[in-house]
Protein backbone atom coordinates (compact mmCIF):
# COMPACT_ATOMS: atom_id res chain seq x y z
CA UNK A 1 0.00 0.00 0.00
CA UNK A 2 2.85 2.64 0.78
CA UNK A 3 4.57 3.79 -1.78
CA UNK A 4 8.03 3.76 -0.08
CA UNK A 5 8.36 0.62 1.39
CA UNK A 6 8.94 0.96 4.72
CA UNK A 7 12.84 0.14 6.34
CA UNK A 8 13.32 -3.48 7.31
CA UNK A 9 12.27 -4.44 10.58
CA UNK A 10 14.78 -4.08 13.14
CA UNK A 11 16.70 -0.99 11.74
CA UNK A 12 16.36 2.19 14.09
CA UNK A 13 14.14 4.76 12.04
CA UNK A 14 13.31 7.06 15.04
CA UNK A 15 16.28 8.31 17.56
CA UNK A 16 15.98 10.34 20.45
CA UNK A 17 19.17 11.52 22.53
CA UNK A 18 19.29 14.02 25.30
CA UNK A 19 16.07 15.71 24.44
CA UNK A 20 15.41 18.18 27.11
CA UNK A 21 12.58 20.50 27.26
CA UNK A 22 11.23 23.05 29.91
CA UNK A 23 8.43 25.70 30.70
CA UNK A 24 9.97 27.90 33.03
CA UNK A 25 11.16 26.43 36.07
CA UNK A 26 9.28 23.25 35.27
CA UNK A 27 11.48 20.51 33.77
CA UNK A 28 8.85 18.45 31.42
CA UNK A 29 11.79 16.62 29.24
CA UNK A 30 14.90 16.33 31.52
CA UNK A 31 16.96 13.88 28.62
CA UNK A 32 14.76 11.63 26.95
CA UNK A 33 16.59 8.85 24.63
CA UNK A 34 14.95 6.47 22.75
CA UNK A 35 15.40 4.29 19.76
CA UNK A 36 12.55 2.61 18.29
CA UNK A 37 12.76 0.35 15.10
CA UNK A 38 10.66 0.00 11.98
CA UNK A 39 7.18 -1.45 12.37
CA UNK A 40 7.46 -1.19 15.56
CA UNK A 41 4.22 -0.85 17.64
CA UNK A 42 5.44 1.62 20.85
CA UNK A 43 3.54 2.10 23.89
CA UNK A 44 4.93 5.00 26.27
CA UNK A 45 3.38 4.70 29.80
CA UNK A 46 3.71 6.60 32.53
CA UNK A 47 2.30 9.02 35.35
CA UNK A 48 0.75 12.24 34.93
CA UNK A 49 3.11 14.88 34.28
CA UNK A 50 5.60 11.76 33.29
CA UNK A 51 6.59 13.86 29.81
CA UNK A 52 4.67 11.64 27.46
CA UNK A 53 2.82 14.54 25.77
CA UNK A 54 5.45 16.64 26.04
CA UNK A 55 7.60 14.49 24.28
CA UNK A 56 4.72 13.53 21.43
CA UNK A 57 4.55 17.16 21.06
CA UNK A 58 8.40 18.26 20.47
CA UNK A 59 8.78 15.25 17.79
CA UNK A 60 5.57 16.68 16.05
CA UNK A 61 6.82 20.18 15.92
CA UNK A 62 4.30 21.63 17.84
CA UNK A 63 6.95 22.36 20.94
CA UNK A 64 10.34 23.37 20.20
CA UNK A 65 12.63 21.32 22.20
CA UNK A 66 15.52 22.92 24.51
CA UNK A 67 18.31 20.97 23.64
CA UNK A 68 18.83 17.34 22.15
CA UNK A 69 18.81 15.43 19.25
CA UNK A 70 15.73 13.99 17.16
CA UNK A 71 16.64 12.08 13.89
CA UNK A 72 14.08 10.17 12.21
CA UNK A 73 15.27 8.04 8.55
CA UNK A 74 18.52 9.63 9.05
CA UNK A 75 17.45 12.97 8.74
CA UNK A 76 16.98 15.77 11.41
CA UNK A 77 13.77 16.06 13.17
CA UNK A 78 14.57 18.45 15.99
CA UNK A 79 12.62 21.76 15.93
CA UNK A 80 10.99 21.57 12.67
CA UNK A 81 7.77 23.52 11.92
CA UNK A 82 4.86 20.47 11.88
CA UNK A 83 4.51 21.39 8.63
CA UNK A 84 7.92 20.18 7.72
CA UNK A 85 7.79 17.36 10.45
CA UNK A 86 4.59 16.31 8.05
CA UNK A 87 6.37 16.36 4.61
CA UNK A 88 8.72 14.23 6.30
CA UNK A 89 6.27 11.42 6.66
CA UNK A 90 5.43 11.69 10.28
CA UNK A 91 1.82 12.17 11.33
CA UNK A 92 0.14 12.71 14.45
CA UNK A 93 -3.22 12.66 16.30
CA UNK A 94 -3.99 14.64 19.60
CA UNK A 95 -5.24 13.88 22.75
CA UNK A 96 -8.26 16.06 22.56
CA UNK A 97 -9.20 14.50 18.86
CA UNK A 98 -8.69 17.71 16.45
CA UNK A 99 -10.50 17.96 13.16
CA UNK A 100 -12.38 20.60 11.09
CA UNK A 101 -15.63 20.52 13.38
CA UNK A 102 -17.72 22.84 10.74
CA UNK A 103 -16.86 20.87 7.78
CA UNK A 104 -19.02 17.42 6.81
CA UNK A 105 -17.10 14.59 7.92
CA UNK A 106 -16.44 13.74 4.20
CA UNK A 107 -14.87 17.51 3.44
CA UNK A 108 -12.85 16.63 6.49
CA UNK A 109 -11.11 13.46 4.54
CA UNK A 110 -11.06 15.45 1.36
CA UNK A 111 -9.19 17.94 3.04
CA UNK A 112 -6.43 15.38 4.14
CA UNK A 113 -6.26 14.05 0.48
CA UNK A 114 -5.59 17.54 -0.83
CA UNK A 115 -3.11 17.81 1.33
CA UNK A 116 -1.34 15.16 0.84
CA UNK A 117 -1.71 15.33 -2.97
CA UNK A 118 0.80 18.57 -3.22
CA UNK A 119 -1.69 20.52 -5.03
CA UNK A 120 -3.44 22.07 -2.25
CA UNK A 121 -2.77 25.81 -4.25
CA UNK A 122 -4.86 24.61 -6.75
CA UNK A 123 -7.77 25.99 -8.35
CA UNK A 124 -9.20 23.21 -10.24
CA UNK A 125 -12.20 21.41 -8.36
CA UNK A 126 -11.65 18.64 -10.95
CA UNK A 127 -8.55 18.23 -8.93
CA UNK A 128 -11.02 17.34 -5.55
CA UNK A 129 -13.80 15.31 -7.99
CA UNK A 130 -10.70 12.52 -9.04
CA UNK A 131 -10.01 12.50 -4.81
CA UNK A 132 -13.88 11.36 -4.47
CA UNK A 133 -13.27 7.54 -4.93
CA UNK A 134 -10.34 7.29 -2.52
CA UNK A 135 -11.97 9.56 0.02
CA UNK A 136 -15.05 7.30 -0.06
CA UNK A 137 -12.34 4.48 0.37
CA UNK A 138 -10.87 5.83 3.37
CA UNK A 139 -14.11 6.21 4.91
CA UNK A 140 -15.01 3.40 4.62
CA UNK A 141 -12.16 2.16 6.01
CA UNK A 142 -12.98 3.60 9.18
CA UNK A 143 -16.45 2.49 9.18
CA UNK A 144 -17.44 6.22 8.52
CA UNK A 145 -19.07 6.47 4.85
CA UNK A 146 -22.14 6.21 6.40
CA UNK A 147 -21.80 9.30 8.29
CA UNK A 148 -19.98 11.22 4.93
CA UNK A 149 -22.50 14.22 4.90
CA UNK A 150 -22.92 14.93 8.42
CA UNK A 151 -21.34 18.28 10.02
CA UNK A 152 -18.61 16.97 12.44
CA UNK A 153 -19.84 18.89 15.38
CA UNK A 154 -22.37 16.37 14.93
CA UNK A 155 -21.45 13.38 15.38
CA UNK A 156 -19.46 11.38 18.26
CA UNK A 157 -16.78 11.52 20.32
CA UNK A 158 -15.48 8.17 19.26
CA UNK A 159 -16.13 8.79 15.07
CA UNK A 160 -14.21 12.08 15.80
CA UNK A 161 -11.29 9.91 17.14
CA UNK A 162 -11.35 7.48 14.08
CA UNK A 163 -11.98 10.05 11.65
CA UNK A 164 -8.76 12.03 12.96
CA UNK A 165 -6.85 8.73 12.49
CA UNK A 166 -8.41 8.01 8.88
CA UNK A 167 -7.24 11.67 7.98
CA UNK A 168 -4.05 10.95 9.32
CA UNK A 169 -3.87 7.62 7.70
CA UNK A 170 -4.28 9.78 4.37
CA UNK A 171 -1.24 11.62 4.18
CA UNK A 172 0.64 8.07 3.95
CA UNK A 173 3.01 8.85 7.33
CA UNK A 174 5.91 6.11 7.56
CA UNK A 175 6.15 7.18 11.54
CA UNK A 176 2.36 7.85 13.38
CA UNK A 177 2.33 9.66 16.95
CA UNK A 178 -1.18 8.63 18.25
CA UNK A 179 -1.41 10.45 21.42
CA UNK A 180 -3.79 8.79 23.94
CA UNK A 181 -6.00 7.68 20.69
CA UNK A 182 -8.64 5.95 23.21
CA UNK A 183 -9.47 8.74 25.94
CA UNK A 184 -12.48 9.27 26.65
CA UNK A 185 -14.39 6.17 25.33
CA UNK A 186 -16.52 3.38 26.51
CA UNK A 187 -14.40 -0.27 27.05
CA UNK A 188 -16.00 -2.07 23.90
CA UNK A 189 -15.58 1.14 22.11
CA UNK A 190 -11.66 1.47 22.97
CA UNK A 191 -10.99 -2.22 21.99
CA UNK A 192 -12.89 -1.69 18.46
CA UNK A 193 -10.55 1.38 17.56
CA UNK A 194 -7.53 -0.27 18.84
CA UNK A 195 -7.76 -2.96 16.84
CA UNK A 196 -8.96 -0.96 14.24
CA UNK A 197 -6.12 0.74 14.01
CA UNK A 198 -3.44 -1.68 14.68
CA UNK A 199 -5.49 -3.43 11.52
CA UNK A 200 -4.07 -0.67 9.54
CA UNK A 201 -1.28 0.19 10.63
CA UNK A 202 0.23 -3.70 10.05
CA UNK A 203 -1.27 -3.60 6.76
CA UNK A 204 0.72 -0.16 5.78
CA UNK A 205 3.79 -1.24 7.40
CA UNK A 206 3.62 1.73 9.93
CA UNK A 207 6.09 2.74 12.80
CA UNK A 208 3.76 3.49 15.56
CA UNK A 209 4.78 5.35 18.88
CA UNK A 210 1.39 5.98 20.96
CA UNK A 211 0.84 7.07 24.58
CA UNK A 212 -2.03 5.58 26.67
CA UNK A 213 -3.38 5.38 30.01
CA UNK A 214 -5.08 2.54 29.49
CA UNK A 215 -3.12 -0.85 30.29
CA UNK A 216 -5.62 -2.99 28.90
CA UNK A 217 -4.93 -1.35 25.61
CA UNK A 218 -0.95 -1.00 26.03
CA UNK A 219 -0.55 -4.95 26.65
CA UNK A 220 -3.00 -5.53 23.96
CA UNK A 221 -1.25 -3.78 21.41
CA UNK A 222 2.39 -2.93 21.84
CA UNK A 223 5.44 -4.66 20.67
CA UNK A 224 7.84 -2.99 23.27
CA UNK A 225 7.29 -0.43 26.04
CA UNK A 226 8.72 2.44 27.08
CA UNK A 227 8.27 3.70 30.83
CA UNK A 228 8.39 7.62 31.01
CA UNK A 229 9.58 9.02 34.74
CA UNK A 230 9.99 12.46 35.74
CA UNK A 231 10.85 13.60 32.32
CA UNK A 232 13.00 10.53 31.49
CA UNK A 233 13.08 7.07 30.21
CA UNK A 234 12.42 4.82 33.52
CA UNK A 235 12.43 1.49 32.06
CA UNK A 236 11.78 -0.13 29.10
CA UNK A 237 11.08 -4.13 27.72
CA UNK A 238 8.84 -6.35 26.47
CA UNK A 239 5.44 -6.69 27.78
CA UNK A 240 6.42 -9.25 29.96
CA UNK A 241 9.43 -7.67 31.26
CA UNK A 242 7.33 -4.36 31.76
CA UNK A 243 4.52 -5.93 33.55
CA UNK A 244 7.08 -8.29 35.79
CA UNK A 245 9.52 -4.93 36.97
CA UNK A 246 9.08 -4.60 40.30
CA UNK A 247 10.09 -0.81 40.10
CA UNK A 248 7.41 0.14 37.20
CA UNK A 249 4.58 -1.03 39.39
CA UNK A 250 5.27 1.01 42.36
CA UNK A 251 6.17 4.33 40.39
CA UNK A 252 3.06 3.17 37.77
CA UNK A 253 1.07 0.13 38.68
CA UNK A 254 0.34 1.29 42.14
CA UNK A 255 1.72 -2.18 43.21
CA UNK A 256 3.49 -1.90 46.57
CA UNK B 1 -24.34 31.11 -5.62
CA UNK B 2 -26.40 29.62 -2.88
CA UNK B 3 -25.41 26.63 -0.70
CA UNK B 4 -27.30 24.18 -2.16
CA UNK B 5 -28.26 22.88 -5.43
CA UNK B 6 -32.12 22.49 -5.99
CA UNK B 7 -33.21 19.01 -6.73
CA UNK B 8 -36.31 19.13 -8.81
CA UNK B 9 -38.32 18.02 -5.37
CA UNK B 10 -38.28 16.23 -2.06
CA UNK B 11 -37.58 12.46 -2.52
CA UNK B 12 -36.74 12.75 -6.30
CA UNK B 13 -33.58 11.58 -6.31
CA UNK B 14 -32.92 8.89 -8.69
CA UNK B 15 -31.40 5.51 -6.95
CA UNK B 16 -28.32 6.34 -9.69
CA UNK B 17 -27.85 9.71 -8.04
CA UNK B 18 -25.44 8.11 -5.84
CA UNK B 19 -25.76 9.29 -2.22
CA UNK B 20 -21.55 9.81 -2.68
CA UNK B 21 -21.70 12.40 -5.41
CA UNK B 22 -23.94 14.77 -4.04
CA UNK B 23 -21.30 15.11 -1.73
CA UNK B 24 -19.29 17.25 -3.72
CA UNK B 25 -22.96 19.02 -5.98
CA UNK B 26 -22.50 21.80 -3.44
CA UNK B 27 -19.62 22.90 -4.36
CA UNK B 28 -21.09 23.42 -8.29
CA UNK B 29 -22.05 26.96 -9.06
CA UNK B 30 -25.91 27.35 -9.02
CA UNK B 31 -26.16 29.24 -12.77
CA UNK B 32 -29.87 29.16 -12.28
CA UNK B 33 -29.66 31.80 -8.96
CA UNK B 34 -27.30 33.32 -10.36
CA UNK B 35 -28.83 34.27 -13.45
CA UNK B 36 -31.71 34.62 -11.60
CA UNK B 37 -30.40 37.58 -9.41
CA UNK B 38 -28.28 39.07 -12.17
CA UNK B 39 -32.13 38.99 -14.43
CA UNK B 40 -33.88 40.90 -11.11
CA UNK B 41 -31.05 43.51 -10.91
CA UNK B 42 -31.14 44.50 -14.39
CA UNK B 43 -34.50 44.73 -14.25
CA UNK B 44 -34.49 46.96 -11.32
CA UNK B 45 -31.73 48.76 -12.86
CA UNK B 46 -34.14 50.09 -15.56
CA UNK B 47 -37.29 50.15 -13.73
CA UNK B 48 -37.08 51.67 -10.37
CA UNK B 49 -36.51 55.61 -10.01
CA UNK B 50 -32.86 57.58 -10.32
CA UNK B 51 -32.70 57.29 -6.15
CA UNK B 52 -33.13 53.62 -5.74
CA UNK B 53 -30.93 52.87 -8.67
CA UNK B 54 -28.02 54.74 -6.98
CA UNK B 55 -29.23 52.40 -3.99
CA UNK B 56 -28.97 49.26 -6.29
CA UNK B 57 -25.66 50.21 -7.63
CA UNK B 58 -23.52 50.29 -3.98
CA UNK B 59 -25.79 47.40 -2.88
CA UNK B 60 -24.19 45.83 -5.31
CA UNK B 61 -20.23 47.09 -4.96
CA UNK B 62 -20.54 46.14 -1.54
CA UNK B 63 -21.76 43.19 -1.71
CA UNK B 64 -18.36 42.29 -3.32
CA UNK B 65 -16.77 43.83 -0.82
CA UNK B 66 -18.16 42.08 1.81
CA UNK B 67 -17.82 38.88 0.43
CA UNK B 68 -14.11 39.53 0.00
CA UNK B 69 -14.30 40.11 3.87
CA UNK B 70 -15.88 36.94 4.37
CA UNK B 71 -13.30 35.37 2.99
CA UNK B 72 -10.89 36.73 6.13
CA UNK B 73 -13.82 35.60 8.05
CA UNK B 74 -15.49 32.95 7.80
CA UNK B 75 -13.23 30.76 5.51
CA UNK B 76 -9.34 31.92 6.12
CA UNK B 77 -9.73 32.63 9.92
CA UNK B 78 -8.53 36.14 10.28
CA UNK B 79 -10.37 38.97 11.77
CA UNK B 80 -9.61 42.36 10.52
CA UNK B 81 -10.06 46.18 11.27
CA UNK B 82 -8.57 47.56 8.60
CA UNK B 83 -9.98 45.96 5.25
CA UNK B 84 -11.03 48.72 4.28
CA UNK B 85 -7.66 49.86 3.14
CA UNK B 86 -7.90 47.25 0.16
CA UNK B 87 -11.13 49.24 -0.63
CA UNK B 88 -9.81 52.63 -0.64
CA UNK B 89 -6.70 51.86 -2.46
CA UNK B 90 -8.35 50.67 -5.53
CA UNK B 91 -10.07 53.96 -6.12
CA UNK B 92 -6.44 55.41 -5.16
CA UNK B 93 -4.66 53.40 -7.33
CA UNK B 94 -7.10 54.75 -10.41
CA UNK B 95 -7.17 58.10 -9.37
CA UNK B 96 -2.76 58.75 -8.76
CA UNK B 97 -1.93 56.21 -11.76
CA UNK B 98 -4.04 58.35 -13.93
CA UNK B 99 -3.78 61.93 -12.00
CA UNK B 100 0.02 62.18 -10.91
CA UNK B 101 1.45 59.35 -13.31
CA UNK B 102 -0.67 60.25 -16.12
CA UNK B 103 -1.39 56.82 -17.37
CA UNK B 104 -4.40 56.15 -20.10
CA UNK B 105 -8.14 55.46 -18.15
CA UNK B 106 -8.37 51.95 -18.90
CA UNK B 107 -5.38 51.27 -17.90
CA UNK B 108 -5.11 53.53 -14.65
CA UNK B 109 -8.82 51.45 -13.57
CA UNK B 110 -7.42 48.49 -14.39
CA UNK B 111 -3.97 49.29 -12.17
CA UNK B 112 -7.11 49.91 -8.87
CA UNK B 113 -7.34 46.00 -7.79
CA UNK B 114 -3.80 45.40 -8.38
CA UNK B 115 -2.17 48.43 -6.15
CA UNK B 116 -4.61 47.03 -3.66
CA UNK B 117 -3.26 43.55 -3.77
CA UNK B 118 0.59 44.78 -3.76
CA UNK B 119 -0.40 46.59 -0.46
CA UNK B 120 -1.99 43.30 0.97
CA UNK B 121 0.56 41.34 -0.08
CA UNK B 122 3.13 43.45 2.05
CA UNK B 123 0.64 44.23 4.83
CA UNK B 124 -0.16 40.63 5.02
CA UNK B 125 3.43 39.60 5.04
CA UNK B 126 3.76 41.67 8.21
CA UNK B 127 0.13 40.66 9.36
CA UNK B 128 0.76 37.23 9.47
CA UNK B 129 3.85 36.71 11.55
CA UNK B 130 1.28 37.30 14.62
CA UNK B 131 -2.43 35.49 15.31
CA UNK B 132 -5.31 36.08 16.22
CA UNK B 133 -6.47 39.59 18.13
CA UNK B 134 -2.65 40.44 17.59
CA UNK B 135 -2.95 39.90 13.56
CA UNK B 136 -6.30 42.07 13.89
CA UNK B 137 -4.50 45.05 16.11
CA UNK B 138 -1.43 44.78 13.18
CA UNK B 139 -4.29 44.92 9.97
CA UNK B 140 -5.68 48.27 12.16
CA UNK B 141 -2.11 49.94 12.23
CA UNK B 142 -1.07 48.97 8.78
CA UNK B 143 -4.78 50.77 7.78
CA UNK B 144 -3.89 53.88 9.85
CA UNK B 145 -0.34 54.23 8.72
CA UNK B 146 -1.81 54.19 5.37
CA UNK B 147 -4.79 56.56 6.11
CA UNK B 148 -2.38 58.91 7.70
CA UNK B 149 -0.42 59.16 4.74
CA UNK B 150 -3.71 59.90 2.28
CA UNK B 151 -4.80 62.21 5.02
CA UNK B 152 -1.85 64.39 5.13
CA UNK B 153 0.35 64.05 1.67
CA UNK B 154 -0.72 66.74 -0.06
CA UNK B 155 0.73 66.73 -2.95
CA UNK B 156 0.65 63.12 -3.87
CA UNK B 157 -3.36 62.14 -2.48
CA UNK B 158 -5.06 65.50 -2.64
CA UNK B 159 -5.09 65.30 1.47
CA UNK B 160 -8.22 65.34 2.74
CA UNK B 161 -10.26 66.50 -0.11
CA UNK B 162 -8.77 64.19 -2.41
CA UNK B 163 -8.80 63.84 -5.98
CA UNK B 164 -11.72 63.94 -8.28
CA UNK B 165 -12.09 64.50 -11.97
CA UNK B 166 -9.55 61.92 -13.21
CA UNK B 167 -12.24 59.96 -14.33
CA UNK B 168 -16.03 60.85 -15.31
CA UNK B 169 -18.17 59.83 -12.73
CA UNK B 170 -20.32 56.69 -13.90
CA UNK B 171 -17.51 56.64 -16.88
CA UNK B 172 -19.86 59.26 -18.08
CA UNK B 173 -22.66 56.81 -18.74
CA UNK B 174 -26.80 57.08 -17.57
CA UNK B 175 -26.79 55.37 -14.12
CA UNK B 176 -28.70 52.43 -15.34
CA UNK B 177 -25.71 51.11 -17.56
CA UNK B 178 -23.31 51.67 -15.74
CA UNK B 179 -25.15 49.75 -12.57
CA UNK B 180 -25.27 47.14 -15.59
CA UNK B 181 -21.31 47.26 -15.95
CA UNK B 182 -21.00 46.89 -12.08
CA UNK B 183 -23.40 44.09 -11.87
CA UNK B 184 -21.43 42.14 -14.68
CA UNK B 185 -17.81 43.03 -12.48
CA UNK B 186 -19.58 42.15 -9.33
CA UNK B 187 -21.27 38.78 -10.56
CA UNK B 188 -18.05 38.11 -12.17
CA UNK B 189 -15.92 38.53 -9.17
CA UNK B 190 -18.50 36.71 -6.56
CA UNK B 191 -18.25 33.92 -8.90
CA UNK B 192 -14.60 34.02 -8.76
CA UNK B 193 -14.13 33.88 -4.75
CA UNK B 194 -17.07 31.09 -4.80
CA UNK B 195 -14.77 28.99 -7.52
CA UNK B 196 -12.07 29.84 -4.62
CA UNK B 197 -13.41 28.51 -1.63
CA UNK B 198 -14.43 25.55 -3.45
CA UNK B 199 -11.09 24.54 -5.35
CA UNK B 200 -8.17 22.72 -3.65
CA UNK B 201 -6.68 26.42 -2.68
CA UNK B 202 -10.29 27.14 -0.73
CA UNK B 203 -10.16 23.87 1.14
CA UNK B 204 -6.83 24.67 2.41
CA UNK B 205 -7.64 27.75 3.23
CA UNK B 206 -10.80 26.70 5.17
CA UNK B 207 -8.60 23.97 6.76
CA UNK B 208 -6.29 26.51 8.36
CA UNK B 209 -8.94 29.06 9.36
CA UNK B 210 -10.76 26.46 11.25
CA UNK B 211 -8.62 24.05 12.66
CA UNK B 212 -4.02 25.64 12.56
CA UNK B 213 -2.96 22.82 14.57
CA UNK B 214 -4.72 20.15 12.37
CA UNK B 215 -3.69 21.98 9.01
CA UNK B 216 -0.16 21.82 9.99
CA UNK B 217 -0.06 18.69 11.07
CA UNK B 218 -1.27 17.88 8.44
CA UNK B 219 1.10 19.84 5.69
CA UNK B 220 -0.55 23.61 5.78
CA UNK B 221 2.05 26.34 6.43
CA UNK B 222 -0.06 28.52 7.95
CA UNK B 223 1.05 31.87 6.99
CA UNK B 224 2.29 31.16 3.15
CA UNK B 225 -1.77 30.21 3.22
CA UNK B 226 -3.13 33.62 5.17
CA UNK B 227 -0.63 35.66 3.37
CA UNK B 228 -2.51 34.18 0.13
CA UNK B 229 -5.92 35.10 1.89
CA UNK B 230 -4.31 38.37 2.07
CA UNK B 231 -3.57 38.96 -1.35
CA UNK B 232 -6.89 37.53 -2.71
CA UNK B 233 -8.97 39.77 -0.27
CA UNK B 234 -6.91 42.76 -1.34
CA UNK B 235 -6.99 42.31 -4.86
CA UNK B 236 -11.30 41.54 -4.58
CA UNK B 237 -11.70 45.04 -2.21
CA UNK B 238 -9.63 46.72 -4.93
CA UNK B 239 -12.23 45.81 -7.50
CA UNK B 240 -15.22 46.95 -5.15
CA UNK B 241 -13.35 50.20 -4.63
CA UNK B 242 -12.36 50.64 -8.30
CA UNK B 243 -15.76 50.55 -8.95
CA UNK B 244 -17.04 52.80 -6.05
CA UNK B 245 -14.15 55.49 -6.93
CA UNK B 246 -15.09 55.22 -10.50
CA UNK B 247 -19.12 55.50 -9.82
CA UNK B 248 -18.25 58.92 -7.72
CA UNK B 249 -15.81 60.19 -9.97
CA UNK B 250 -13.66 60.77 -6.80
CA UNK B 251 -11.95 59.47 -3.89
CA UNK B 252 -11.26 60.58 -0.45
CA UNK B 253 -9.22 59.24 2.93
CA UNK B 254 -12.66 58.23 4.32
CA UNK B 255 -12.82 55.21 1.54
CA UNK B 256 -10.24 53.66 3.45
CA UNK B 257 -11.15 54.63 7.09
CA UNK B 258 -12.39 53.15 9.75
CA UNK B 259 -16.35 53.86 9.09
CA UNK B 260 -16.42 51.41 6.29
CA UNK B 261 -14.09 48.82 7.50
CA UNK B 262 -16.95 48.57 10.70
CA UNK B 263 -19.64 48.76 7.71
CA UNK B 264 -18.07 45.70 6.25
CA UNK B 265 -17.87 43.37 9.44
CA UNK B 266 -21.34 44.48 10.54
CA UNK B 267 -22.24 43.27 6.85
CA UNK B 268 -20.82 40.33 7.30
CA UNK B 269 -22.24 39.50 10.64
CA UNK B 270 -25.87 40.63 9.71
CA UNK B 271 -25.33 37.89 6.57
CA UNK B 272 -23.88 35.47 8.40
CA UNK B 273 -20.65 33.89 9.55
CA UNK B 274 -19.46 30.86 7.72
CA UNK B 275 -21.79 30.68 5.07
CA UNK B 276 -20.52 31.94 1.30
CA UNK B 277 -23.64 34.21 0.62
CA UNK B 278 -22.59 35.94 4.20
CA UNK B 279 -21.34 39.20 2.32
CA UNK B 280 -24.43 39.08 -0.26
CA UNK B 281 -27.42 39.03 2.23
CA UNK B 282 -25.40 41.61 4.64
CA UNK B 283 -25.13 44.51 1.94
CA UNK B 284 -28.42 44.33 0.75
CA UNK B 285 -29.64 44.43 4.04
CA UNK B 286 -27.70 47.01 5.40
CA UNK B 287 -27.19 49.50 2.02
CA UNK B 288 -30.72 49.32 1.78
CA UNK B 289 -31.54 50.45 5.40
CA UNK B 290 -28.73 53.19 4.92
CA UNK B 291 -30.08 54.59 1.34
CA UNK B 292 -33.41 54.27 2.21
CA UNK B 293 -34.41 54.39 5.28
CA UNK B 294 -31.88 57.13 6.57
CA UNK B 295 -34.20 59.79 4.28
CA UNK B 296 -37.82 59.26 6.26
CA UNK B 297 -35.66 58.29 9.56
CA UNK B 298 -32.57 60.34 11.13
CA UNK B 299 -31.59 57.38 13.11
CA UNK B 300 -31.16 54.91 10.83
CA UNK B 301 -28.15 53.41 12.60
CA UNK B 302 -30.67 53.14 15.56
CA UNK B 303 -32.37 50.84 13.56
CA UNK B 304 -29.57 48.76 12.22
CA UNK B 305 -28.28 48.67 15.56
CA UNK B 306 -31.95 47.33 16.89
CA UNK B 307 -31.34 44.80 13.92
CA UNK B 308 -27.82 43.26 14.92
CA UNK B 309 -29.10 43.25 18.19
CA UNK B 310 -32.11 40.40 17.42
CA UNK B 311 -29.31 38.61 14.97
CA UNK B 312 -26.95 38.50 17.57
CA UNK B 313 -29.53 37.42 20.13
CA UNK B 314 -32.08 35.51 18.22
CA UNK B 315 -29.98 33.86 14.94
CA UNK B 316 -26.12 33.78 15.24
CA UNK B 317 -25.56 32.16 11.76
CA UNK B 318 -27.49 35.70 10.62
CA UNK B 319 -29.71 36.01 7.42
CA UNK B 320 -27.94 33.03 5.92
CA UNK B 321 -29.10 30.76 8.97
CA UNK B 322 -32.60 32.50 8.57
CA UNK B 323 -32.53 31.27 4.66
CA UNK B 324 -31.25 28.01 5.19
CA UNK B 325 -34.39 27.66 7.74
CA UNK B 326 -36.32 28.43 5.46
CA UNK B 327 -35.24 26.19 2.61
CA UNK B 328 -34.74 23.58 4.89
CA UNK B 329 -38.71 24.07 5.91
CA UNK B 330 -39.70 24.54 2.54
CA UNK B 331 -37.94 21.02 0.86
CA UNK B 332 -39.77 19.17 4.54
CA UNK B 333 -36.18 18.39 5.89
CA UNK B 334 -36.07 15.70 3.44
CA UNK B 335 -32.40 16.30 2.51
CA UNK B 336 -28.91 16.59 4.55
Amino acid sequence: MPETPAAPPGETVLTVSGLRKSFGRFMALSGVDLKVRAGEVRAIIGPNGAGKTTLINVLGGQLAGDAGRVVFAGKNLMNKYPHQVSAMGVGRTFQISSTFRRMTVYENMLSAHNAASGRWFSLSTALLRKMHGAVMEDLESIHLAELAGRVVDDISHGDRKRLEFGMVLASRPRLLLLDEPTAGMGLQERHDLIDLMLREIRERKITLLFVEHDIDIVFRAADYITVMANGKVFAEGLPGEISDNQEVQEIYLGVK
Amino acid sequence: MANEPSPATPGSLSPGNSHAMTMLDKYRINWRLTAALMAVSVLGLFTLPPLMVFALIEVMIFALFASALNLWLSYAGILSFGHAVYFGLGAYGVAITIERFGWPMPLGILAGPVVSALFALVFGFLCVQLTTIYMAMLTLACAEVTYAVAFQWFDFTGGDSGISGHVPAMLGLSPSWYGVVVLVVVTLSILALWRIVHSPLGLTIRAVGQNTIRAGAMGHGRKKVQLISFVIMGFMSGIAGTLFGVFHGNVFPDYMGVGYTIDGLVMVLLGGLHSFGAGIYGAIVYKTLDNLVSHFFLYWQLVIGVILLAVVLFSPSGIAGIVERIKERMRGGSDV
